[in-house]
């Protein structure tokens, strides 16, 4: 059923009109072209869609826009902060944990909803927390030692 | 394709109990939808024919672990990520913690329910076999009554429960007694995260003069639901602790789930790893 929802968004509110049984990865991508977001699987087991929810990261492909009313949501769109990256960002720039690009939204939405809640990660920690997140070229290494920085 | 739904977002759940009763069989509850929606995108026929979602997240009370007197109670929406940081739950009812910590992902934890786990009933749902040997029961309300079944009623058949339309499941309930008992959990999935689970076992005990007093043993994704193994437990009941018992209830586990799911392409390479598994399992365990 088409739905006002009012939806926060990377700190931002507005009310869209929406099918409330779309996605939220396709709301994001296309009602608000924040297509930072990506679609890998669709069904939860590549973690290219994650974004963070309330402090928990999520795939986006498995959450429901009629679900989303009041919750606070946060992409990585939403990570830079007047015009500068966030430190993760520039840590994976720096330590070469992108290659085809693909996975990273997901990769730092995934890290960041980690140092967020415990900035003081060990190895095993950020290992737990990206095992949701395929990335078919580095090998992962290069990404554990951004997320380490 | 996600169908056109109405999504109701409740706070009460007595609004729940009215949606659900209004709409019957029009109508399923979402808790995590990390079945639910991915079910839609292959358009599975388990989540067709309904128009209508009521999301349960925001029950408040669905979200408690406490205890009392007699229950750990777990609030059916309980998240597994809620689950694994519980302090309660690490303590008393440790085999459940280590299943959840083998369940998907952390995105996947952070939104998957417990009562989703086993309502969906599929045959690797790995919370079953943990819930199993703790003689798990579940409270389950409509309208105007509620019911509390055994978890192993509840189950019925590979994605298939004894929940009517207008039900939903409120609480898991795990008895005192079984508290205390020393056990384990094994998965065996194809990598350590993201995985279908291709064995599962629980395993509860408690030795006393090196006899078995109790043992429990549960298995999951190598039967066509996760289900106890009486017969076997019954036959440990008593008995001295020895590597040939143990070497024993393994064999004739194997032999239980060959019965229970005849000759599959899968059996000569499964069955003896399962057999192992287990062996290992109780060998780890119950030997000094």
């Amino acid at each position: 059923m088409l739905r006002d929802i009012s939806l926060n968004i990377n700190g931002k509110i507005k009310t869209i009109r929406v099918e409330e049984s779309k996605r939220l990865l396709d709301v994001l991508r296309e009602d608000f072209a924040l297509t930072g977001t990506k679609e890998g699987c669709a069904i939860g087991e590549c973690g290219a869609c994650t974004v963070v929810i309330n402090s928990d990261a999520v795939n986006s492909c498995l959450v429901l826009i009629g679900q989303c009313e009041g919750v606070e949501i946060i992409t990585i769109e939403g990570l830079e902060q007047n015009g500068e990256l966030h430190e993760l960002q520039k840590q994976f720039m720096e330590k070469g944990a992108i290659q085809c690009g693909f996975c990273t939204p997901g990769m730092v939405m995934s890290a960041y909803a980690l140092v967020q809640s415990n900035p003081d990660t060990t190895i095993e920690e950020i290992k737990e927390a990206i095992e949701g997140n395929l990335c078919r070229c580095t090998g992962y290494t290069q990404i554990v030692d951004a997320i380490a920085h | 394709m996600i169908p056109r739904l109405e999504i109701h977002v409740p706070e009460k759940m007595d609004e729940v109990l009215e949606i659900l009763d209004s709409s019957k069989a029009n109508c399923r509850i979402i808790g995590g939808g990390t079945d639910i929606v991915p079910g839609f995108h292959i358009e599975s026929p388990r989540f067709a024919g309904f128009n209508k979602l009521v999301d349960i997240n925001r029950i408040e009370e669905l979200h408690e672990i406490r205890e009392n007197d007699e229950n750990i109670i777990i609030g059916a929406g309980a998240t597994f990520s809620q689950i694994i940081s519980d302090s309660i739950i690490a303590h008393k009812v440790p085999l459940l913690q280590k299943a959840a910590h083998g369940i998907g992902s952390k995105q996947i934890r952070n939104k998957a329910t417990i009562a989703g786990n086993f309502v969906n009933n599929a045959p690797c749902a790995d919370s079953v076999p943990a819930l199993l040997v703790y003689d798990a029961s579940l409270r389950i309300q409509c309208a105007d009554s509620a019911r509390v079944i055994k978890l192993e009623e509840f189950l019925e058949g590979p994605y298939e429960t004894n929940l009517q339309p207008n039900e939903i499941v409120t609480q898991i309930l795990i008895p005192n007694n079984s508290i205390g008992l020393a056990g384990d959990f094994y998965k065996l999935g194809r990598r350590r995260a993201v995985a279908v689970s291709r064995i599962t076992l629980g395993l509860l005990y408690k030795i006393a003069d090196n006899k078995f007093d109790e043992i429990r043993i549960a298995s999951g994704a190598v039967t066509p639901i996760g289900q106890r193994f009486y017969e076997i437990e019954n036959f440990a009941k008593g008995n001295e602790v020895s590597d040939e018992l143990l070497r024993t209830i393994a064999i004739k586990a194997g032999k239980k789930v060959l019965d229970l799911t005849g000759l599959r392409w899968s059996t000569p390479h499964k069955l003896p790893v399962l057999q192992k598994a287990l062996y290992n399992l109780l060998v780890k365990n119950c030997l000094k």
